[in-house]
């Protein structure tokens, strides 16, 4: 209890470092705030046309869509918050970055991982996602009670620790590769997947995003929960796959950096 | 307090072909080579002790601190640090060292300096009172207490490293590793710094390991050097008798009040430099009395001293591999 409480103080002490960094360059992150809000109104677009056009995709009439992209963005958001940090993993291992961290008496990967917060990529997408699930939730008239909120966060915290274990995997491979961009372009382009309910997709495709490379789980789950659209077995992966898939990053992590030879002086 | 027994370090690496052939051949097949980084190393330290580790370039200094702080596993050997073996990375380990890295940085550049240290005091668990003592006492120390909130990407080269030191020691480690902290540095920060860790080390008896290219460096902190070539230990004892194991030799200089003839220098002893009126002979120790005698009776000596050989010169013949590796 002790230690989740230094590490929650750790992260509040990296946000607000990040926070103030980034505000010494107003214009970067105000310019920052704007490029995210630009990606944004992209997605809205979808959401407009499904609109116009007033069609329902199976079960889903727009005002689910609508939740379901707002789950999407929120997750997004939150997922950005710490995305830069996956990002200068490789450089890191590569220029021996990580000698300095590595003699912390604090978890490395909670350090490298976390350090940097970037809030102007947070801001936009979670005020935007958290209207649009809030719009979508009572337009589509979803019922409003401890459990159906309750779950409904539930899953929203297991899609958040599934993004940070599922996308981790792919950037630890630096460890081996040094040079990763190839890798990461296909792990980002698996992100918006998800941009669009996974029941747009076709049965196989959903499943293996469901139980293979349970990317669908992340920002679907939460709304298909709400809607009663989970099996109790689907209830249970939605719980267990980001626990399993934590475990699956935590001893990749283990393996990789025993293999992290740091750089010549 | 630290015993390192036959500590050997390699690193598999794959062999570049130069130009475009080369990329293309590399792209399908790649031939692995080891390099030896580190060979054969064995020395201990005592609690308190302040080591110069000298070597050139490639010599397996930086290797062996990072091994000894944890950062890297070694192929083979032991160390032992009060107990710990480093590259298990213990917490109770890592909060009784510290490592301070001339080429790398660890304070937020963006934020002052203070906030770096105040990130130390959570993640090292320092409470408030000895954490403020601390910060208050080495920027005293190091001449940086105007700087504490001025924006780390502000300062210059010295300011920086002087706040990585003490970013480094906001734990009060016992033992502290240095990786030429003072590259790069003017000579005033140089000085400073020097100054600086000498009384810390005394006030705290922390055990120091220094490498530096810069001999003032050594010569002002260490009473004992050890020297490492091509991954091997060459030398391991007092700094002074670095000299003495290389023939005990003594250079004297000499002014004249007239210009000297070479030839007429090189009968006293074996000429180093000549100038019109002055120069620098190399002799036995045992014969600068004599010399020194012949030389006032038969010039007209204006002035002359008599120096040990640079220590640069002596460890650079430890370099050349004219010494032979213990």
């Amino acid at each position: 209890m002790k230690k989740l409480w230094q590490y929650l103080r750790l992260v509040g002490v990296f946000a607000k470092y990040s926070l103030m960094s980034s505000l010494e360059y107003r214009i970067n992150f105000v310019a920052g705030v704007a490029v995210e809000m630009g990606w944004m109104v992209i997605k809205l677009l979808y959401v407009a046309i499904i609109y116009k056009a007033g069609t329902d995709i199976g079960i889903l009439t727009p005002d689910h869509i609508l939740l379901f992209v707002g789950t999407y963005m929120l997750l997004t958001g939150v997922y950005m918050l710490y995305f830069g940090n996956f990002c200068s993993l490789p450089g890191m291992v590569q220029q021996g970055d990580l000698d300095l961290y590595l003699v912390k008496p604090i978890s490395l990967q909670f350090y490298v991982t976390l350090r940097r917060l970037d809030f102007s990529l947070l801001l936009p997408e979670m005020v935007a996602g958290c209207a649009m699930i809030a719009v979508g939730w009572k337009r589509a008239g979803l019922p409003v009670g401890l459990v159906p909120v309750g779950g409904f966060l539930f899953y929203l915290f297991c899609g958040c620790l599934l993004t940070y274990s599922l996308f981790l995997l792919p950037y630890l491979i630096s460890f081996w590769t040094v040079s990763l961009g190839g890798i990461a372009d296909i792990s980002n382009a698996l992100w918006d997947f998800n941009n669009m309910p996974s029941l747009i997709y076709g049965r196989r495709l959903r499943d293996l995003g469901t139980y293979v490379l349970p990317i669908f789980v992340i920002t679907n789950f939460p709304g298909l929960f709400l809607m009663g659209e989970l099996s109790t077995g689907a209830c249970i992966w939605g719980a267990a796959a980001p626990v399993v898939f934590f475990v699956i990053a935590r001893l990749l992590w283990r393996v990789a950096l025993a293999r992290y030879s740091s750089a010549s002086s | 307090m630290i015993t390192v027994e036959h500590l050997r370090k390699e690193f598999s690496y794959y062999k570049k072909a130069t130009g475009i052939q080369g990329s293309l051949r590399n792209l399908f097949h790649r031939e692995t080579l080891t390099k030896e980084a580190v060979r054969d190393i064995s020395f201990s330290v005592e609690r308190g002790e302040m080591i110069g580790f000298l070597g050139p370039n490639g010599a397996g200094k930086t290797t062996t601190l990072k091994m000894l702080s944890g950062i890297l596993h070694p192929t083979a050997g032991k160390i032992d640090i009060d107990g710990f073996i480093p590259w298990e990375r213990k917490n109770a380990f890592k909060q009784r060292i510290s490592i301070v890295m001339g080429q790398k940085n660890q304070l937020w550049w963006d934020l002052p300096a203070s906030d770096s240290f105040y990130l130390n005091k959570c993640i090292f668990h320092v409470e408030d009172g000895p954490y403020r003592d601390i910060v208050t006492e080495l920027a005293g120390l190091l001449d940086v207490k105007e700087l504490l909130n001025v924006q780390v990407r502000r300062l210059s080269l010295g300011e920086r490293m002087k706040m990585e030191i003490l970013a480094a020691l906001i734990h009060r480690p016992d033992i502290l590793f240095l990786d030429e902290p003072t590259i790069g540095l003017d000579i005033l920060s140089q000085q400073k710094i020097r100054e600086f860790l000498k009384i810390y080390n005394e006030q705290w008896k922390t055990t120091v390991i220094i490498t530096s290219h810069h001999m003032a460096d050594i010569q002002a902190l260490c009473q004992r050097a050890v020297i490492i070539n091509q991954g091997n230990l060459v030398y391991d004892g007092r700094l002074e008798d670095i000299n003495a194991l290389l023939g005990k030799r003594k250079l004297i200089h000499v002014k004249t009040a007239f210009p000297v003839a070479q030839e007429i220098w090189g009968s006293y002893g074996q000429v180093r430099e000549v100038e019109r009126t002055g120069a620098v002979l190399e002799v036995a120790q045992d014969r600068v009395r004599e010399t020194l005698g012949s030389i006032l009776s038969g010039l007209q000596v204006e002035d002359f001293t008599v120096t040990e050989i640079p220590l640069e010169e002596s460890i650079a013949r430890f370099y050349q591999k004219e010494v032979t590796p213990l």
